[in-house]
């Protein structure tokens, strides 16, 4: 697959003509992070261009500005050498961009070419749009049935029709975010030929959003990798190989966190657990196993609407003490993974173990009362009622601690919420302030202060840090690598590499609901989990 | 007994008049559940139906005491029922009110200010004239049901298979069936997903303000604020019965229908029988086809449920 | 300010479509404040509707919490009220014993008939808001049944005189005291609904179980995840909600006054109280302690509404003024989430 890249001299190789798109020094602030710091970008027609980066490396902001989902902060756009601004997805659309979303816009309930049809204006004539979507079907080799029902499609016909629709409207400019990420192996093929014909045929411009190493090197003429809102590096997609990119989009600061992580704190950890029998990973982790593991998962299946299989024959253990990081590029069954340790999801098949024990996963509150406590990937989906207070979120675990009799005793509460907002220092008026009054990183602070005061066996962190700023990362980290010294077994759920090169003793991969492969901390590489992580065998 | 019951059976369904009756309530019910099929297709379950039916019903009378013209009575009717639907849809699709709370207040204040306003004004309306279908009339016990009614009847003719193209085949039903479904992919396809429910919900206040008046030239004359009787929610149920469908709903319509005017004619003949039971049979059999059928019809995905840009 | 505005709004356009038709708006409000306390004993009158509407309201606060939105109080009411005069004709005994078992099974009635919405809801998948909207014309019908037969609730030939369909009248010592305050009567089930206001606000705060119910409510999942099963305490306060409600019915039947029947059951029985209970609980946004307000205001809306014939204007007006009034106190609250989306609007294009 690598090789792949020599023979891609791009059907714009032969020098760039007059850009179709600029963007220059765009920035935009969220809150106090800065999503996009002075941001460059050109884009010229008959080329396909790579935007490299981990999640929220600032790639997904910079398109929405392009399409008009979001306002820079400052910047200016150029179409054509003319300046403009654009205001909303249809100002976009006016100026010939146009953008295939990570999410689809389709409507399950209507068939194709009623989804296609949707959003344009003027009379709706079905012969017509059928034609058309025949026509690009042929023209593009993107078969598909006019007359099916979206909701009966498989995703990878699914985001033909969303292609369609972004074709249908006759671009100058086509964005794709994340393409893949819902596709099969031969489905990305497929995309990539289509890309190529989209490109060759109109000389039309095409971005291709991606953080997956093999396929941009494998699709694009040109490359521009971002990391935390800044581009670090652009070139020809000629003079670029695996390795180079990998290190460029993780970049040179995560290499200083993981040294710090590899020769500081955690050969601290590592003397503290030595009666465990650290240094090395593997041995304590088998040492563990030989004993009765903290949360055993064994040969779990998971299936979703239509019997998509979220997660297939997964199997996981998990000793006292240990952090086991869970890598993989996101929608590969890690939320699901998290959903079930949260009691929200059954099992299709398989089973879940906690200290011997075997828990019916889906009932209400079975994995708390079993000891396992969860930091989940978005809060405020189940891990905080935004219109509680602070200390009403401290307790929803166990309101019992607070009660006598079923009657919760007001002092007691204030009392027990107070300690741990000191403890944890969490950021608010008190223990009577609604939560939606709290910074995103308080919040975080209250979800893991309750689930820490549960004393639980086992903790699974999903995405822990996201959205968090820098001092909030190095908070929450801390913890982590504390709660497991403690002997607390750790599942950290993360797609950030270096926080799981930073934390974890053993590392699994994730991909298309299956656990892909298995390292140990020595082994693993930024670029032994990028290759195995982008799909590529390591 | 038996024996008894089948005999009742035999009259009632060999009277002509237990066809025209059943025709006269189906088309009152036709005529709202149509709208409130489009309103509920995009996404609100109108409860406010019966308000507009009842608001039809009574510009209906005020338009014929102003004008002495049927004709102007069902165009007052329309107005009528259009001006529920302004206060439901700007509330519950512009404002973000709770679309139920709406439906709930505008029901209880239009049988207040009818029964106020029919007090003070006391509008006297008439019958529209009926109007037979040559030789369709003649045909046997449905032709008269059909074909030699009231002139507004045959508005139905037209307005069914018009919301069904409507809805269907336009650019239009198509954008409002996609807000009924799935309103955060409509609202990245471009469509303004509030403005479609609000227009859907204006054209159930249409219908039903059409209705409404129908039903008073059709069979009263004269208003009262009870003439609508909770029909608008027979409605409602025959929607939810044709499982989201047009022709599903019209089946509905057409049964609930039927077992009224069965019921008046049971009567009519001098029959005994439990009138309670087939007053119910609306509900009940909504009920029961739901509890069944809810595995298999499923309501438009975002039914009841307010769009809000950027909240799931 | 803004309510105070919305509100003005209202009595505005109220007193627009009185003076419209000819009428006079002013004497029409002091109708409404005579009837509803100012003239002798009527605010003993106001009481006695306000109890009914309170406690309706009660009911539909413990559902709301849990997120379920039920619409068939009016039903549950009348089935209530159905059932406890059922068995209190049945079981009979000592008057006050007798006062408690009418109570008792006006309560069980009503939750039995919101249970069954519950049934369809937690079993089948049926949204409650049909089923219990559905329910309350199919409660009527069945009621409407049992007033025909004698075995179930009709009154025997004697009792009932020439009138059709109403059930026996309750004995004197079968009814819910009515104590003279000040030269006001009023049935003591308005302590007793007052005394339930307090304790369901109470409950819904500071007990265990309140704060699990309330957790369902705002965020199913993450109280799923933290043991509160819905299916459970959904269907619970599906189950209490008809509880109140039924409860309501019963002491509409027993304490007498206004017009709930005379103490009997009749055609039409539970007269809207349903319906408006609904709304108090919907005007006092779903708490308990406002709802007791609420609750007063519109009873006192109905009482002054008999006070407003002898002003030459239909009492009518009344239910006009009170939509108005609930649509009014509607715009407020939407305006100010409006306003709060647009500034968050930034953050949360981001988040999509």
């Amino acid at each position: 697959m690598i090789d792949a890249t020599t023979q891609l001299a791009g059907a714009g190789g032969s020098g760039p003509s007059v850009p179709v798109v600029e963007l220059i020094g765009i920035t935009k602030r969220f809150g106090g992070i800065v999503a996009c710091d002075q941001v460059d970008l050109t884009l010229y027609r008959s080329r396909i261009h790579g935007i490299l980066g981990e999640n929220g490396a600032g790639k997904s902001t910079l398109m929405k500005v392009l399409i008009g989902l979001v306002l820079p902060d400052a910047g200016s756009i150029r179409i054509d050498g003319r300046p403009c601004t654009i205001h909303d997805p249809l100002a976009a659309a006016e100026l010939g961009i146009a953008m295939v979303h990570q999410h689809f816009s389709l409507v399950d309930q209507l068939t194709v070419w009623e989804n296609v049809a949707l959003g344009e204006a003027g009379r709706l004539k079905s012969a017509g749009v059928r034609d058309r979507v025949a026509a690009i079907s042929r023209q593009y080799g993107l078969e598909v049935d006019p007359d099916a029902q979206v909701g009966s499609l498989t995703a990878g016909l699914r985001q033909r029709v969303e292609i369609i629709k972004c074709l249908r409207r006759d671009p100058h400019i086509l964005v794709f975010d994340e393409p893949t990420s819902v596709l099969t192996p031969e489905e990305s093929e497929q995309l990539f030929d289509t890309l190529r014909e989209v490109v060759a045929a109109e000389e039309r411009a095409v971005v291709l959003v991606s953080h997956k190493l093999d396929e941009v090197l494998h699709a694009t003429d040109e490359i521009t990798i971002m990391r935390q809102g800044r581009i670090v590096d652009r070139r020809p997609t000629q003079e670029a190989d695996v390795r180079s990119l990998a290190r460029a989009m993780v970049g040179r600061e995560v290499s200083l966190r993981s040294e710090r992580a590899a020769f500081g704190l955690a050969e601290i950890e590592e003397a503290d657990r030595e009666p465990d029998g650290g240094g090395e990973d593997r041995q304590s982790a088998e040492t563990t196993k030989s004993d009765e593991p903290a949360l055993r998962i064994e040969g779990v299946m998971v299936k979703g609407r239509g019997g998509a299989r979220l997660l297939d024959d997964i199997s996981l253990d998990l000793g006292a003490g240990e952090i086991v990081g869970v890598a993989g590029v996101e929608g590969n069954g890690q939320r699901t993974l998290g959903d079930l340790l949260s009691s929200l999801v059954p099992l299709d098949a398989g089973r879940v173990v906690v200290n011997g024990e075997g828990v019916s996963t889906g009932s209400p509150g079975a994995m708390a009362k079993a000891g396992v406590a969860v930091i989940p990937e978005d809060r405020h989906d189940s891990g905080v009622v935004l219109d509680m207070t602070v200390a009403e979120n401290l307790l929803m675990v166990d309101p019992h601690r607070a009660a006598r009799h079923g009657v919760m005793d007001k002092r007691t509460v204030t009392g027990i919420a107070q300690q741990m907002i000191d403890e944890f220092d969490i950021g608010c008026s008190g223990p009577d302030a609604p939560l939606w009054s709290l910074s995103g990183g308080n919040q975080q602070r209250v979800v893991l202060a309750r689930e820490l005061a549960a004393e639980p066996d086992v903790l699974v962190a999903a995405q822990p840090t996201r959205g968090l700023d820098v001092g909030a990362i190095e908070y929450m980290t801390d913890r982590l690598r504390q709660t497991a010294i403690g002997g607390v077994a750790v599942l950290l759920i993360s797609s950030e590499l270096e926080e799981i090169l930073e934390l974890a003793d053993r590392i699994v991969v994730m991909s298309r609901g299956r656990v892909v492969g298995e390292l140990s901390r020595a082994e693993a590489t930024l670029e032994t989990l990028g290759l195995l992580m982008g799909g590529s065998a390591a | 007994m038996l024996i008894d019951f089948f005999a009742a059976v035999g009259d009632v369904l060999s009277s002509e008049s237990t066809y025209i009756n059943g025709a006269l309530f189906a088309a009152l019910l036709a005529f709202a559940a149509t709208g409130e099929w489009v309103a509920e297709r995009s996404g609100t379950l109108n409860i406010s139906v019966e308000g507009m039916l009842l608001s039809g019903a009574f510009a209906g009378a005020l338009g014929y005491h102003l004008a002495e013209s049927v004709a102007v009575g069902l165009v007052f009717g329309a107005v009528g029922g259009l001006v529920i639907a302004a206060v439901q849809a700007e509330m519950s699709h512009r404002l973000t009110a709770d679309q139920f709370v709406v439906g709930l207040t505008l029901n209880i204040l239009i049988v207040g200010l009818t029964g106020f306003l029919d007090r003070e004004i006391d509008p006297r309306a008439d019958y529209a004239s009926e109007v037979e279908i040559p030789i369709l009339v003649d045909v046997p016990l449905f032709g008269k049901a059909l074909f030699g009614e009231p002139w507004p009847f045959y508005l139905l003719y037209g307005l069914v298979p018009l919301s069904w193209w409507l809805v269907y085949r336009t650019r239009w039903g198509l954008e409002l069936r996609a807000a009924g479904e799935n309103p955060q992919s409509a609202d990245v396809s471009g469509i303004d997903v509030n403005r479609r429910r609000r227009q859907s919900i204006y054209y159930a206040g249409l219908t039903s303000g059409l209705g409404g008046a129908y039903f008073l030239f059709a069979r009263l004359a004269t208003f009262d604020d009870s003439v609508i009787g909770g029909q608008g929610f027979i409605a409602i149920a025959a929607v939810i019965f044709g499982g989201w469908t047009l022709w599903g709903t019209m089946a509905g319509c057409v049964l609930f229908a039927g077992a009224l005017s069965f019921q008046l004619s049971l009567q009519g003949l001098g029959y005994e029988l439990n009138t309670e039971l087939l007053q119910a049979l609306p509900y009940l059999v909504t009920i029961g086809a739901m509890a069944i059928f809810a595995r298999w019809v499923r309501p438009p995905a975002a039914l009841a449920r307010p769009f809000i840009r950027g909240l799931k | 300010m803004l309510y105070a505005l919305s509100v003005a709004v209202a009595l505005a356009l109220s007193s627009v479509i009185v003076e419209a038709t000819g009428g006079d708006w002013w004497p029409v409000v002091e109708a409404l404040v005579d009837g509803s306390i100012k003239a002798p004993g009527r605010w003993g009158e106001t009481l006695g509707v306000a109890a009914p509407l309170l406690l309706v309201a009660l009911g539909t606060v413990i559902s709301a919490k849990a997120g379920l939105i039920n619409i068939g109080q009016e039903g549950q009411l009348l089935v209530g009220a159905a059932v406890a005069v059922y068995f209190s004709f049945l079981i009979g005994g000592p008057g006050p014993l007798n006062v408690v078992v009418l109570l008792l099974f006006g309560a069980l009635g009503g939750a039995v008939w919101a249970s069954l919405a519950g049934l369809l809801r937690f079993w089948r998948g049926v949204p409650e808001v049909l089923s219990t909207l559905l329910l309350v014309f199919v409660a009527t019908q069945a009621v409407g049944y049992g007033l025909k037969w004698q075995w179930l609730l009709l009154a025997d030939e004697a009792s009932r005189g020439n009138r059709n369909l109403v059930s026996e009248q309750l004995a004197t010592d079968n009814r819910i005291p009515r104590p003279d305050v000040f030269g006001n009567e009023f049935p003591v089930t308005a302590y007793v609904a007052l005394a339930l206001a307090l304790a369901v606000a109470y409950v819904l705060a500071r007990t265990v179980w309140g704060f699990r119910l309330r957790m369902l409510g705002h965020n199913p999942r993450a109280a799923q995840r933290s043991g509160v099963s819905s299916t459970t305490y959904g269907a619970t306060a599906l189950a209490i909600g008809g509880a109140f409600a039924g409860l309501a019915g019963a002491a509409m039947l027993a304490g007498g006054g206004f017009s709930f029947g005379n103490y009997r059951l009749v055609p039409g029985f539970s007269d809207n109280i349903g319906w408006t209970g609904l709304l108090v609980a919907l005007m006092a946004r779903e708490r308990a302690l406002p709802a007791v307000v609420a609750a007063f205001v519109f009873a006192g809306l109905r009482t002054g509404a008999g006070f407003v014939n002898s002003t030459g204007v239909e009492s009518r007006i009344t239910d006009v003024v009170q939509g108005l009034l609930v649509l009014a106190l509607l715009v407020p609250p939407a305006v100010i989430f409006l306003r709060d989306r647009r500034r968050a609007r930034a953050a949360a294009t981001e988040r999509v």
